[in-house]
């Protein structure tokens, strides 16, 4: 029933003029699906069938795009409630949770996918190194995805200050006096982000504004410049030699004839390039549909965390009375760790050096060897190398987030120390 | 449509529920409100309660919504009847909490005081735990009811509040211990301690009754001597300082501050200096009638006019024209009708009519000496390695160690520098704060001829 009212409606003019192809029942409606949609076109007509495996990509970019467009979504219907006024913004919360219809659910939501999000990123990161993806032609490609990784901490750290409730306001004051630190223009720049020497009004307007618009309009440009120059750049990154040769193909599945659109035909490594054409699928159904249930799991699994786990909101920011310890948000607790044992190396050297080395590592990781491939033994060194840093890297921000306590003493993560608040009201 | 395709009708229609299910989940989580059921509660009690078509139709008619009290001047928004929703229907007197009546609200009307003004607690909140603010990261639960009589004392002076008579007793021990020797109150006091001017809201009770019984238990290494009183009024005196909120009052408040009662009318017939013409019960001036019988010769009506403009209701009067607030008119009227009460004037400070020694004691209690030189100036307040066995001393000797010069002196001077005990050891945590510019001439006369007086009769009083 619902299937013939839909075919009536693709029939009628307007239908048609809205959908062009209707579902597609043969192989050329499959590519123009795929063609024609300004959705569907970022990916070509036709991708190879390792695309379809989870094991090679897990699914990680995509996650992270999805997170970011459920933020954006969650985030503009929380802009309909939130003012940025230190007066009013705590008060917003408050309303959130117990007045506003669903208002604590989307909160919850954009919470949660904000910290996934930076995670999401990372994990993404991590496999394109571990596959070798970065490599030529990808090179720039990798270093937008060190911009976005950026961006995304970015993001996700100037929206840490909005709920203006404790929490908020002293990682805040944290992390802005960690970019104090570098030298010279350090108080500069950290004078720059607060409009001011202290969190503020000031602080939480300019927050605001990057959070809500510079800072998203900024990342959607590069994420298109992302996508794009992953289809320009041939597709997923595969490993040079051919994975099927005419041999390994039954017989039915050999082409008798074969024209190729343009659509396949792009630099490098691509389709029409020292591989059979068949070893091919078509965009629609076979990427699109998983594409769909990744997203369908990535909401499912949102709205799990939504429900049961409440974002926190502590006590409105009060100036005058910092916890103790005030911690960064946790992803910057690796530096603030560092920070600990000294401000110059843990605040300027050690970050500087981390950009520095994600955005020349494929300009100095050159071989064209074991691309495509997880943990290829072609890659020993660099494999260790980058091993070693994520490691260091999450130890010490495991180390920051829990086993830090008053002081940033050191404190089981299971016998939290707790100080008396003594001294003057 | 080609068979791969039929493989992912299962993912799609297990995926497909599992969201569906879960935002149906997330929905009745939202909807379900507890605010809602008592609502509902109310709703059915109206509905049983009613007796003709009309008022069933009425009841039935109750709306189920968010109930509150916008309150920007106070900075808040109430919403707890939201669950108590007949606070303001008296048919519900004495009925079971939520919904039940609350007495005595006409003073305070809800929607200009709201109600956590005077009870605390989570005003925005809606659920039971978070609005009476049993939460984690809510500092300020709901007053305990023996303690809601330091509400009066945020707006009202504690001596004012004929209903709380509790507050009006802490405020005694408050004085009568000496506090402002060391802690700053509203501007006036020692440096000794932290300011208080905040305290109640930042403190909770039972850390300020374990602070009046024992300061180091919470405070360690505080210098404050343990209060010795009883434990009623250790509860009278937490109450009182709870009530500094140091919570800003907008105008229409402090307009509203000065209760009408004869209680404030004789704080202000005392603090305007009115037995300077006028007598009560033979003590005062004489260039106005006497006061004793007023309300036997005028109506309230003449009183409260007369306040307004003393010329147009008696030509030729030499009264001056106050500019009392309407509050403040009331108070004194009330209170010159209560004065035919003469176990009322007893109690009346009489300018002029007290000898300076009494007038030095009170400048003793006003400044608080008490809080280190004990009540009556006896002395015995530890202070741990001063030279002075290790106590702050008493002053019943004073006047055979200084002369007047001398001893207005190291008032006004103080003396930061305790001579140690033990030299070896920190210095003594008390010390003597100066007075200079804080205390008046006056009442400088007035303290010295008091701790002049200490001297047990039979000594010497001059060298």
């Amino acid at each position: 029933m619902l299937k013939r009212l839909w075919k009536a409606f693709q029939g009628t003019r307007v239908g048609r003029s809205i959908f062009r192809v209707g579902l597609p029942a043969n192989n050329l409606e499959r590519a123009q699906a795929a063609i024609s949609s300004f959705l569907l076109h970022m990916q070509p007509a036709k991708v190879n069938r390792r695309v379809l495996k989870f094991r090679t990509t897990l699914g990680l970019g995509l996650i992270s795009l999805y997170l970011f467009v459920i933020l954006t979504a969650t985030g503009m219907l929380l802009m309909f409630y939130y003012v940025p006024a230190t007066d009013y913004a705590y008060q917003n919360m408050k309303d959130l949770e117990f007045v506003v219809t669903a208002g604590q659910v989307l909160r919850n939501m954009h919470r949660w996918a904000a910290h996934l999000m930076v995670l999401f990123v990372v994990l993404h990161m991590c496999r394109v190194f571990y596959t070798g993806a970065y490599k030529r032609p990808r090179e720039f490609n990798w270093v937008l995805g060190v911009m976005l990784f950026l961006l995304t901490l970015a993001l996700s750290f100037t929206g840490y200050l909005l709920p203006w409730d404790q929490l908020a306001y002293w990682a805040i004051t944290v992390g802005t006096s960690i970019a104090g630190y570098a030298p010279v223009v350090g108080q500069k720049l950290k004078f720059m982000f607060l409009g001011g020497h202290v969190v503020g009004e000031s602080a939480l307007i300019r927050f605001y504004v990057l959070h809500v618009i510079l800072l998203p309009l900024v990342a959607v440009m590069l994420i298109a410049v992302h996508l794009w120059r992953v289809r320009k750049d041939g597709g997923l990154a595969r490993p040079d030699e051919p994975q099927a040769t005419q041999e390994d193909l039954t017989p039915a599945q050999l082409p008798v004839t074969k024209t190729y659109g343009l659509m396949e035909l792009a630099r490098g490594t691509t389709p029409a390039v020292g591989i059979n054409p068949e070893d091919e699928v078509f965009t629609w159904p076979h990427l699109v549909f998983r594409e769909i249930l990744l997203f369908m799991a990535t909401v499912a699994v949102l709205l799990v965390l939504a429900i049961f786990w409440n974002a926190p909101l502590e006590q409105i920011a009060n100036p005058v009375h910092p916890p103790n310890p005030a911690k960064a948000p946790w992803y910057f607790l690796g530096l603030q760790e560092l920070v600990a044992y000294s401000a110059f190396w843990g605040g300027v050297v050690v970050p500087a050096l981390l950009v520095t080395a994600l955005v020349a590592l494929p300009y100095v990781d050159r071989k064209r060897k074991g691309v495509g491939v997880w943990f290829s033994g072609e890659r020993k060194v660099a494999l260790t190398m980058f091993t070693i840093c994520l490691s260091v890297a999450v130890v010490l921000t495991v180390i920051g987030t829990a086993f830090r306590g008053p002081n940033w003493s050191f404190q089981w993560p299971w016998k939290p120390v707790h100080v008396e608040e003594h001294g003057a009201p | 449509m080609d068979t791969p395709l039929r493989k992912f009708y299962p993912w799609f229609t297990a995926l497909g529920l599992l969201v569906g299910g879960l935002v149906i989940a997330a929905y009745y989580k939202d909807q379900f409100r507890e605010w809602k059921t008592w609502q509902r509660e109310y709703v059915k009690t109206e509905l049983a309660r009613a007796s003709t078509p009309a008022q069933r139709a009425d009841a039935a008619r109750i709306p189920v919504e968010i109930r509150q009290f916008v309150l920007p001047e106070l900075d808040r928004v109430d919403r707890c009847t939201s669950c108590h929703a007949a606070v303001e229907d008296p048919s519900y007197a004495g009925l079971r909490v939520p919904l039940a009546y609350h007495p005595n609200h006409d003073r305070h009307p809800f929607d200009k005081f709201g109600c956590t003004i005077c009870h605390q607690g989570q005003g925005r909140a809606t659920t039971r735990e978070a609005a009476h603010g049993h939460v984690e990261h809510w500092d300020r639960p709901m007053l305990e009811m023996k303690y809601i009589q330091s509400a009066c004392g945020k707006c009202h002076l504690p001596t004012d509040v004929p209903d709380a008579p509790k507050l009006a007793q802490g405020h005694d021990v408050f004085e009568k211990a000496g506090c402002i020797g060391c802690h700053k109150l509203h501007g006036t006091g020692g440096v000794i301690g932290p300011e208080l001017d905040k305290v109640g809201a930042n403190r909770s009770p039972q850390w300020l009754l374990t602070h009046f019984k024992n300061p180091a238990v919470v405070t360690p290494g505080s210098a404050m001597p343990p209060i010795k009183a009883s434990e009623a009024d250790l509860d009278a005196l937490t109450l009182y300082v709870l009530s500094f909120t140091g919570e800003p009052l907008s105008a229409y408040y402090v307009s509203m501050k000065t209760i009408p009662g004869p209680a404030a009318g004789r704080r202000l017939f005392e603090e305007k200096g009115c037995l300077g013409c006028h007598s009560v019960g033979g003590k005062g001036g004489n260039l106005g009638p006497a006061l004793d019988e007023v309300a036997k010769r005028h109506d309230p009506a003449w009183i409260v006019a007369h306040f307004r403009n003393p010329q147009a209701i008696t030509p030729g009067s030499l009264m001056p024209q106050f500019d009392f607030t309407e509050q403040e008119t009331r108070a004194l009227t009330e209170f010159l009708l209560s004065l035919t009460d003469t176990n009322v004037i007893g109690f009346l400070k009489v300018p002029g009519a007290v000898s300076p020694i009494e007038r030095g004691k009170a400048v003793y209690k006003k400044y608080g000496c008490a809080g280190c030189h004990g009540a009556d100036a006896v002395g015995g307040i530890p202070n741990p390695n001063s030279k002075t066995a290790q106590q702050v001393p008493g002053l019943k000797f004073v006047s055979e160690g200084y002369t007047k010069d001398e001893l207005m002196k190291r008032i006004l001077d103080g003396q930061r520098e305790i001579p140690k005990m033990d030299p070896n050891k920190p210095p003594a945590p008390l010390y003597m704060p100066p007075w200079r510019g804080k205390i008046a001439q006056g009442e400088l006369d007035d303290l010295v001829a008091y701790l002049n007086s200490l001297l047990p009769k039979g000594e010497k009083v001059d060298f």
